[in-house]
């Protein structure tokens, strides 16, 4: 535990008001941080869960299209690989903040909850140093799209460009959310207590509908 | 340089680190990647993003995976799944662990319709997980079917990785479709039996259906009825879709989904809240196989640019070993090989690596074809590292942890291996119906 | 050794080309004495045939052995240069076009400007389609659904046909239900390695393209490395390589074919002279549309015409 943290919280004294008042600050700091990135990521997540049903009705459209009309689309292939991408990669923040994302619990459930939190650092550190790899090649290959004007290689050929900007937001906003995690889990290291209310890992869940 | 071996050796070190940390597997493999890329090659390396990145995202044949994710949740969400699982009840519901053997027949019929495991585990778990749990089943039992009969699905034909070593052997598709059937059948008996002796062995295993306390009307039998035949129907119009040249078994996926909007209309359980819930639930699903997909590419695109099969195309030559010997060699380097590779590049390399010297050895390729579809079922199912396991996970409630998983899939692992060991004893049982269908 | 190389190439591990492009790698290896060591990579080792142009543009590899219609989008000038629907198949007249009549320039400034150094190309056999019934007349084609990329894409609907995109996973089933009525394959090894021909059974005589040129590609910041000597070398082997491709290519392709007819494959009725004409102006269309794409292949496009006058 740093120093700092103990002088601020076991020998608050009155002669203290400053340091404390400083120490709440920057806990409220990072707590409305970490809700921003929550709800940014929650609204993108969600949003993006509207294009599975485009999805399989591009699919099903080329189907329709080619059997019963005899007129295959040109663009269909490539729209469907497109939404797909667009799903996988968005999603992903989204899944980080669920923790949905798999891991092998083992371990893991077999430690305490503060020693989780240590892992759980470790983890998404190099997770984090994954996904900035990501954001900027993906940065580059979107420069690289526009001077070269890359495009799918089928008749249709639609741009590329947008599929990298989309990897790097996707990145980007993986990054985010992971940076969030980092400190609610930096915060219970240190203190032991929660940083972000429990609800928010409640997605609903209502099967029977 | 670095040694393959020794690099072989780290990458295994590191996996194993950090499965143990409990980080999410596919960023941790990619991460892993990286770093050790870093320090081996440079920032070089950084470049296999871009090109894996569209390698993965721009599969049409992984499009199967968000079709059939989607179909599944409308189904399970529209209680269409349940339907045909409670008119099955009806016909077998006395005999212990019937539903557990309904799961096994529909799994297969799922299996006919995807040629990869993602969307096998994950539409089988998706439909059937549910009513076994509520049922009262144990969770590892159901786990396990969802795991073996989900599988299934490049066992049983139209398969990808079949069509990838007949290609990469030059072979025929068709005598290795045809030569599958009879291995995919004794797995399916022996499911079959396994769940049944199981559970007359420990009856809380699957408990039986509780005798309502009114018995049901004979309007309410015909419901059932008309219901569980009408789901029914929608399973057989998506494999008819595949039989009829209506659509390739990727966009098959795409026909389940309208034909489950289509049902849960006709069933007046059509709610736009369901059509919404089943699409965020299936794109986190989607996202959650993707990143994984993704993160473990890059982890093998790694490994095979350093050389890895130069190092299992050195390490099979000149064995010194009898035939059958380098035969069961080539099944454990395959099994081993499942600890770090999907099911795509294990046929991609050791295809063309392991089958000429079989050949050269006297044996038939088919043979060893559908020997190494048998071993990819097993080695992706092998703990710790398994695309099926992490795919059931995904698919699994909150509460099951991984540990669960691995406790449920070790019977039907060993079913499978039982299953692999019959067909290398017995090339009969594979080569049989070939050679009589097609000489 | 001083350089270390990585050599990717379009084909899966166990193709018969495969031997070709290895014994490339060997041949730099011995002329240079060891200084350039190659490491040939087959398609999905680290990177999938559609990769490669990018991955030896970034250095990821060193070396690859692309094939262009998979990166149309990126280079469209690739599409020209590897032969457009109807072009010839005479491998002396091919090379006098590359080397005498101004593409070679044109190509190696259409590879330089995204940091590729352009060798020596050689010549893969011919492209044709393969249909479940017989082509009797160029009418036949009108309304069947083929899986054919980009360019041939194209050219058949310039015939009447409709051009379908599948996975190549995908091409065996699609046949054997009739979700198509026909596939083309990039060679004729192409397709007897998919199998396509137990699930349809008829070739069509006359070829889509009649030779494919395909290049041999290096990173640049890779090749500036080489003393003038090692680059010497290397592109001496490339020359080699191309002579190797031309005479194997030939004889692979005339297994594949007796293989194929053993196991059933019968030639479509030879095409009449209207259906001739029908397949060259069918290609001739193309020119335009492919000569607007982007300034290199206007340029490649411009020598064809001169040529045709
Ligand atoms: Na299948
Ligand atoms: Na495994």
């Amino acid at each position: 535990m740093s120093p700092l943290f103990l002088i601020i919280c076991h020998n608050a004294q009155p002669t203290l008001p400053i340091l404390l008042r400083y120490y709440t600050m920057i806990e409220t700091a990072i707590r409305r941080y970490c809700l921003a990135i929550h709800a940014l990521v929650a609204f993108v997540g969600k949003s993006i869960s509207y294009l599975m049903p485009v999805l399989a009705f591009v699919v099903a459209f080329e189907v329709f299209s080619r059997y019963f009309l005899n007129k295959p689309t040109i663009w269909a292939y490539d729209l469907s690989l497109f939404i797909f991408g667009y799903i996988a990669a968005l999603g992903g923040a989204y899944a980080q903040q669920q923790r949905a994302h798999i891991n092998v619990d083992i371990l893991y459930n077999k430690v305490s909850p503060r020693m989780r939190s240590l892992f759980n650092i470790i983890s998404f550190c190099l997770a984090i140093f994954f996904v900035a790899i990501i954001c900027k090649m993906s940065i580059g290959k979107f420069e690289e799209a526009l001077q070269f004007n890359y495009r799918r290689q089928s008749e249709w050929a639609p741009h590329m460009h947008h599929y990298w900007v989309m990897m790097a937001v996707a990145s980007f906003m993986l990054g985010l959310q992971l940076s969030s995690d980092l400190l609610e889990e930096g915060f219970h290291l240190i203190t032991g207590k929660t940083l972000l209310p429990d609800s928010i890992r409640n997605v609903e869940e209502t099967p029977h509908d | 340089m670095i040694s393959i071996e020794l690099l072989t050796g780290v990458l295994l070190l590191c996996i194993l680190v950090t499965f143990a940390l409990g980080a999410p597997v596919g960023l941790g493999l990619g991460g892993i990647a990286m770093a050790v890329g870093y320090i081996t090659w440079g920032d070089g390396l950084f470049n296999v993003i871009p090109t894996t990145l569209e390698a993965t995202h721009f599969s049409f044949i992984l499009l199967a995976i968000p079709l059939y994710i989607y179909m599944g949740q409308l189904l399970t969400r529209s209680g269409i799944g349940d339907a045909m699982f409670n008119a099955s009840q009806m016909l077998i519901g006395k005999v212990r662990g019937s539903l557990a053997i309904s799961v096994i027949i529909v799994c297969s019929m799922i299996g006919a319709m995807v040629g990869i495991i993602g969307a096998g585990i994950m539409t089988s778990g998706s439909i059937a997980l549910r009513p076994m749990l509520e049922r009262g089943y144990n969770k590892r039992l159901a786990l396990g079917v969802i795991m073996a009969g989900g599988g299934l699905g490049i066992l049983i034909p139209p398969s990808i990785p079949m069509i990838m070593f007949a290609s990469a052997t030059q072979n025929s598709v068709g005598r290795m479709f045809i030569a599958a059937l009879v291995p995919a059948l004794i797995t399916i008996v022996l499911l079959i039996t396994y769940v049944v002796i199981a559970c007359k062995l420990d009856h809380s295993k699957a408990p039986l259906d509780k005798a309502p306390d009114v018995p049901p009307t004979l309007k309410e039998k015909w419901f059932t009825a008309r219901d569980g035949l009408l789901s029914l129907l929608l399973i057989v119009a998506v494999l008819g879709s595949i039989i009829m040249g209506v659509a390739t078994p990727t966009e098959s996926g795409a026909i389940g989904v309208v034909g489950a909007i289509c049902l849960a209309i006709l069933f007046k359980r059509f709610k736009p809240r369901m059509v919404r819930n089943a699409g965020m639930q299936a794109a986190l699903l989607v996202s959650v196989a993707m990143w994984i997909i993704f993160g473990a590419t890059v982890f093998s695109n790694f490994h095979l640019l350093m050389g890895v099969q130069n190092m299992v195309a050195s390490f099979t030559q000149d064995l010194g070993l009898s035939p059958m010997m380098v035969i069961i060699m080539f099944q454990l380097i395959m099994l081993l090989l499942g600890f770090i590779i999907d099911e795509f590049i294990i046929v991609l390399m050791c295809a063309p690596i392991f089958t000429p010297i079989a050949v050269s050895l006297g044996f038939d390729p088919i043979w060893f074809g559908i020997l190494m579809i048998l071993n990819i079922e097993i080695a992706v199912q092998t703990p710790p590292y398994g695309f099926a396991l992490f795919y059931l996970k995904g698919i699994a409630p909150p509460g099951i942890t991984m540990l669960d998983i691995y406790k449920s899939v070790t019977p039907f692992v060993l079913i499978k291996l039982l299953v692999l060991i019959i067909c290398m004893c017995f090339p009969e049982l594979v080569m049989w119906l070939p050679n009589k269908l097609m000489g | 050794a001083d350089h270390n190389w990585r050599f990717a190439n379009l084909y899966s591990r166990g193709s018969a080309f495969g031997e070709v492009y290895e014994s490339l790698a060997k041949n730099i290896e011995t002329m240079s004495e060891g200084r350039i060591k190659v490491q040939v990579l087959y398609s999905g080792e680290g990177v999938g045939t559609t990769g490669i142009l990018g991955a030896v543009k970034s250095g990821l590899i060193t070396m690859g052995a692309p094939f262009q219609s998979m990166h149309a989008g990126e280079l469209p000038a690739g599409i020209v240069e590897i032969g457009l629907p109807g072009g010839t198949d005479d491998a002396a007249e091919l090379t006098t076009l590359f080397q005498e009549k101004g593409w070679a320039p044109i190509l190696k400034e259409a590879y330089g400007s995204q940091g590729l150094v352009w060798l020596d190309p050689y010549i893969q056999p011919a492209v044709y389609v393969l249909t479940k019934k017989p082509i009797n007349s160029i009418e036949d084609f009108q309304g069947l659904k083929i899986r054919a990329p980009g360019a041939y894409g194209k050219f058949l609907r310039n015939l009447g046909a409709s051009p379908v995109s599948l996975a190549w996973g995908e091409i065996y089933t699609s046949l054997s239900t009739g979700v198509i009525d026909g596939s083309i394959g990039s060679n004729m090894i192409d397709h007897r390695d998919g199998n396509h021909v137990e699930v349809a059974k008829y070739m069509y005589p006359l070829p889509l393209a009649g030779a494919q040129v395909l290049p041999i590609i290096v990173n640049r910041s890779a090749w500036s490395k080489l003393s003038p000597d090692l680059q010497a070398i290397v592109s001496a082997a490339t020359t080699v390589h191309a002579r190797d491709q031309l005479t194997k290519s030939k004889l692979w392709e005339s297994q594949a074919v007796a293989e194929m007819e053993e196991k059933g494959l019968q030639w479509s009725p030879a095409p009449s002279d209207a259906d001739k004409a029908a397949w060259q102006a069918a290609g001739a269309g193309l020119w335009d549309e492919y000569a607007k794409s982007d300034k290199y292949s206007a340029e490649l496009i411009e020598v064809l015409r001169k040529e045709a006058n």
